[in-house]
């Protein structure tokens, strides 16, 4: 059977660049390997009346862009924002935060007087970057060797935007690309649970310690987020991050787009240099003169395409990306909602993301043990019981927690099985069950995830949950391989659509709109992105 | 008495900046607070270094410097002064199945495969440390605000790195903010050979070869061509420099300010004696935090510029130890630096040791031998903090002592035995002679968000500070530590084009 475009993968990015080629007027196919659709942004009921989010767990990147092109809203998708969580320290302390200043400000002045003004001061720096990078997403990056009108004039915009932050916000914006998360917290704060508070969002998903340099470019990346126009902020899709890529393929199959789940790939046909179509494993061909993979780069090439068909330094540079899976996760069904010893009954910021920490240095420490091979003894975790807001997710009374565990190594020394894979998890729960006594006998049911469990499931290479590592080396212009970083690949016609492109990793929708974009750009169309574009 | 310029501090920079003032006419007077010039190059005081030794000789800092850079060299005709062109200074990579030695582009003792992956990868990075080399003789261009010379200067850079080639360039752009682990473990795998090279591209700084960033360093040091040198040589011929162009030197005279007049304009300096010297052009060698904070003052500052002296990243972790030795080790030829990094994870171990601010398990290290009359072998041992748990003891100094000595004993078997006698320079008592914040050798730390036209820290990147004729001109600015001479060279400069264009 015969398609304009076929798009191998239907997580959020495959879905995106789908709905953008379908309303585009193009016919359109979506092949996935799994028996559902969403990637890592999915909804699954692995025990009787839970809904998991069992990879993604909480939106906000999502451009609002998309959102609205593919009327997503329209399809059910529903984001809450939970607008609060707390960090609880081994002495039982807390830092509870809120997205109402005022009782942030409390709160800051409750700790350390001199953070609340340190706060302030760098929410200011963080949105600055927001304001400088967010322009950047939807954007294909252009590359710095070539003298192409429109690679000039890319580039040209962003040594503009550059250059009208002014002398001082130019000195800042470099300063912070290349930073740690540890010593740009340190300029504006001094408690130490605070800075280890928002420090998480510097290390998640990451192969970085909060010490290492880069790392305040994670945080932006996990900051540039918005929930209805609140920037920065988080939420919960309401049934879980299944509800995203719901409304996605509802939207697809709306604008005429087929959908086949259990439909996994064996290679990309490729006939002199330009591809012709796929061959599933299970023996069907489909034609089609654009592909576009949702795969992550390592998967798409090294394991769909023949070498052959590849040059012998973008093949290098395909190995050379690094994968480096850090995170695990657990998601857990819980009876009852846990009694945190240091929160209040009912207050209110348990309904965001909960950690349980005292200072940076423990999250550095549990980066040490990844860096060795072993997952942390004492890990950071990302703590959240969506119930709480979303009770469409737990039968009435009772949770689900989803626990996001950073660091766990790909490959711990001896491989995963099922005796270390729950060792993991009781590592995890003993650390919940530290400032929760109670918290194991809740549990119901559990999914303990490694990244190897990821890799396996999802099909994220080494289970890293933004197809590559956000290093600099990785970004831009250079991802996923320098001189291939506009969704184009060396085969004709094959394209690449997911986080392994710019502007990376995150249910953020980006890199599927922007590979749409170019796709169409080749076929001689325009993206209809409404205001947007 | 009064002067056309005065520099503060006669470490190889300040030097340098005299001896260019001086060529260009100036009567220029170096100040200096201890009792010999040249800082971290000069002469120890005698049992200046603590520890099992007693009161030995005194440990010089920079025991075995790079060479000044040839701009410098050249511009200032050190070969006049009895200056050679420097020795290529062989690596002897200690592995525990065998030694690695390196000589500029050449691995021996390697299998042939990795000789050849060593030749191509210091090949191509002497090629992308090109357009670099470019940037390290001259001010660095303004973050904004260009002016025409700066523009056409940028515009050529720009040419010289198209001129790379596309492979190539793509590679620096790729590879310039990225950890030298991963350069490392790519080109070269795991072994003595990348140890050495990530014990090179981490060495005083506060970084694991696994932070990124860490490359740029690296190519830093390619860029400069570095060579071997003697420090008393280095010294002499720069004092006859300065000398020879009517530049005089005071020791022992301390500065505590820097005179400003009413019109914001530097106007001397006066010393802790309370002498006076007045001068319109005043250039400080010292680090830029005790420039800013000490000597001018926070009320000639605004905020933002003290906030930014203050949180400057300056954490030194290199410590200086010096052995005397009962016999010359016969495995260590002189000339040869030896260094003990097996593999990549030793360096990022002892990193991880001090991020923390314990002590190294097993420190990483290099050592030269001092000729002289009782054998010494100079060891800079890295990732040492500044204070282990707060304030160094007899103890983590001894412990520290016992586990370097033991890292080389591995490397040169017998060694523990020869010892006779250990002095040691913790990051500490760097900062406490050499009033260096943090310790820190090269001033503040060699990482991307302080360097080039962030060094120290963007509003005094171009040497200049916020008060008139007040210059920066030692390591802590562009293009900052090793000894290259070319803070104190650039600084020289951009004072006399700032008083020609004053004229």
């Amino acid at each position: 059977m015969s398609y304009d475009a076929i798009v191998v993968g239907a997580g959020h990015n495959g879905l995106t660049t789908a709905c953008f080629l379908a309303r585009a007027g193009l016919k359109v196919l979506v092949v996935e390997r799994n028996d559902h659709v969403g990637g890592a942004a999915v909804s699954r009921e692995l025990t009787p009346g839970w809904t998991y989010s069992n990879c993604s767990y909480v939106c906000s990147l999502l451009r609002p862009e998309i959102i609205r092109a593919l009327e997503l809203p329209k399809y059910g998708l529903q984001v809450i924002p939970y607008e609060s969580g707390a960090t609880f320290d081994s002495r039982g302390g807390y830092f509870s935060y809120s997205s109402d200043h005022d009782a942030l400000r409390r709160e800051l002045m409750r700790l350390d007087p001199r953070d609340a003004d340190g706060y302030d001061r760098f929410s200011r720096a963080v949105m600055k970057q927001c304001r400088f990078i967010k322009p950047l997403l939807l954007r294909t990056a252009p590359d710095p060797t070539s003298l192409k009108p429109r690679d000039l004039s890319e580039l040209l915009f962003i040594l503009r935007r550059f250059n009208d932050l002014g002398a001082a916000d130019m000195a800042e914006t470099l300063r912070f690309w290349t930073m740690s998360i540890a010593e740009f917290l340190d300029e504006y704060l001094r408690s130490d649970i605070v800075k280890a508070h928002i420090a998480g969002s510097g290390i998640i998903g990451t192969g970085l310690g909060p010490y290492s340099p880069g790392t305040a470019y994670v945080l932006l990346h996990h900051y540039m987020g918005e929930v209805d126009g609140a920037i920065g902020a988080w939420g919960f899709a309401r049934g879980g991050m299944g509800a995203i890529t719901q409304a996605m393929a509802a939207s697809l199959v709306a604008s005429g787009g087929e959908i086949r789940t259990g439909a996994g790939l064996d290679r990309f046909l490729v006939k002199d240099g330009r591809v012709t179509g796929v061959a599933l494993a299970n023996g069907d061909e489909f034609h089609a003169r654009t592909v576009v993979s949702g795969m992550d780069v390592r998967r798409t090439f090294l394991d769909h395409a023949e070498a052959r068909d590849l040059p012998e330094d973008f093949l290098k540079g395909v190995r050379r990306f690094r994968f480096r899976g850090s995170s695990g996760k657990l998601n857990i069904a819980l009876d009852a909602m846990p009694r945190f010893t240091a929160a209040p009954e009912g207050a209110g910021f348990l309904r965001g993301d909960l950690h349980f920490l005292d200072d940076m240095a423990e999250i550095e420490r549990a980066y040490d043990d990844w860096k060795a091979g072993r997952w942390s003894a004492r890990p950071y975790l990302d703590f959240l019981i969506p119930t709480q807001i979303d009770p469409t997710m737990a039968p009435p009374g009772k949770h689900y927690a989803t626990v996001f565990v950073q660091y766990a190594p790909y490959a711990p020394e001896g491989g995963w099985n099922d005796a270390r894979r729950e060792d993991f998890a009781r590592t995890v729960i003993d650390r919940v069950e530290e400032h929760a006594p109670g918290f194991a006998d809740l549990i119901v049911h559990k999914e303990v995830r490694t990244p190897a469990d990821i890799e396996r499931e999802v099909g994220l290479s080494e289970g890293n949950i933004f197809q590559g590592e956000l290093t600099f080396d990785q970004l831009l212009f250079n991802r996923p391989v320098p001189g291939w970083a506009q969704y184009r690949s060396p085969i004709r016609g094959l394209y690449m659509c997911a986080s392994s492109t710019h502007p990376g990793g995150g249910v953020m929708g980006a890199p599927g709109a922007n590979a749409a974009r170019e796709i169409l750009r080749d076929l001689g169309r325009r993206i209809d992105m409404g205001a947007a574009a | 008495m009064s002067w056309d310029a005065i520099v503060v501090g006669a470490g190889h920079n300040g030097l340098v900046a005299a001896a260019r003032l001086g060529q260009a006419g100036r009567r220029v007077l170096l100040l200096e607070a201890l009792e010999g010039p040249g800082g971290l190059l000069g002469a120890p005081a005698a049992g200046q270094g603590a520890g099992s030794g007693g009161t030995g000789p005194g440990v010089r800092i920079a025991a075995q410097p790079t060479w000044l850079n040839p701009i410098v060299t050249m511009g200032l005709g050190l070969d006049r002064y009895g200056l050679g062109p420097g020795v290529a200074q062989p690596t002897r990579a200690w592995g525990p199945d065998g030694p690695v030695t390196l000589t500029a582009g050449s691995a021996l003792g390697v299998a042939p495969e990795t000789a050849a992956a060593y030749a191509a990868l210091h090949a191509r990075l002497r090629r992308l440390a090109g357009p670099l080399a470019r940037f390290m003789g001259r001010t660095p261009p303004p973050l904004n605000g260009a002016g025409a010379g700066d523009l056409l200067a940028l515009a050529l850079d720009g040419l010289a790195l198209r001129r790379l080639g596309r492979a190539d360039m793509r590679e620096l752009l790729r590879i310039l903010l990225s950890n030298v682990w991963d350069l490392l473990e790519d080109s070269l795998g795991d072994g003595p050979l990348a140890g050495a090279l990530a014990f090179d591209a981490t060495l005083g700084g506060a970084m694991g070869p696994r932070s990124p960033g860490t490359v740029l360093p690296l190519l830093y040091r390619l860029a400069g061509a570095p060579r071997g040198a003697d420090p008393e040589i280095l010294i002499g011929a720069l004092l006859k420099a300065v000398a020879a162009t009517g530049g005089v030197l005071r020791c022992g005279a301390p500065v505590a300010r820097i005179l400003v007049g009413d019109n914001d304009r530097a106007e001397g300096v006066q010393l802790e004696s309370g002498e006076e010297f007045r001068a319109p052009l005043v250039l400080s060698n010292l680090h830029p935090r005790r420039t800013l904070t000490g000597l001018l003052g926070v009320a000639h500052l605004d905020a933002e510029d003290v906030r930014r002296a203050r949180l400057m990243a300056t954490r030194g972790m290199a410590a200086r130890i010096d052995l005397r030795l009962a016999t010359l080790p016969e495995a260590l030829p002189a000339g040869t630096r030896l260094v003990v990094a097996p593999r990549l994870g030793a360096v990022e171990a002892a990193f991880d040791g001090a991020k923390y601010g314990g002590l190294p398990e097993r420190p990483v290290l290099e050592a030269v031998l001092v000729p002289g009359a009782v054998p010494r072998l100079a060891v800079t041992a890295t990732f040492v903090p500044h204070a282990p748990a707060g304030s160094w003891t007899g103890k983590s100094r001894g412990t520290l002592e016992t586990r370097v000595v033991a890292a080389l004993d591995e490397a040169l078997p017998g060694l523990r035995s020869e010892v006779t006698g250990i002095e040691t320079m913790t990051p500490d008592d760097i900062e406490a002679r050499y009033g260096l914040p943090g310790g820190h050798w090269h001033h503040g730390e060699f990482r991307t968000d302080q360097m080039l036209m962030l060094r120290p820290f963007a509003r005094v990147a171009r040497y200049r500070l916020p008060v008139a004729g007040l210059y920066l001109c030692g390591a802590g600015s562009h293009p900052g530590g090793d000894i290259t001479g070319l803070p104190g060279w650039n600084a020289a400069g951009q004072a006399l084009k700032d008083e020609g264009k004053r004229r």
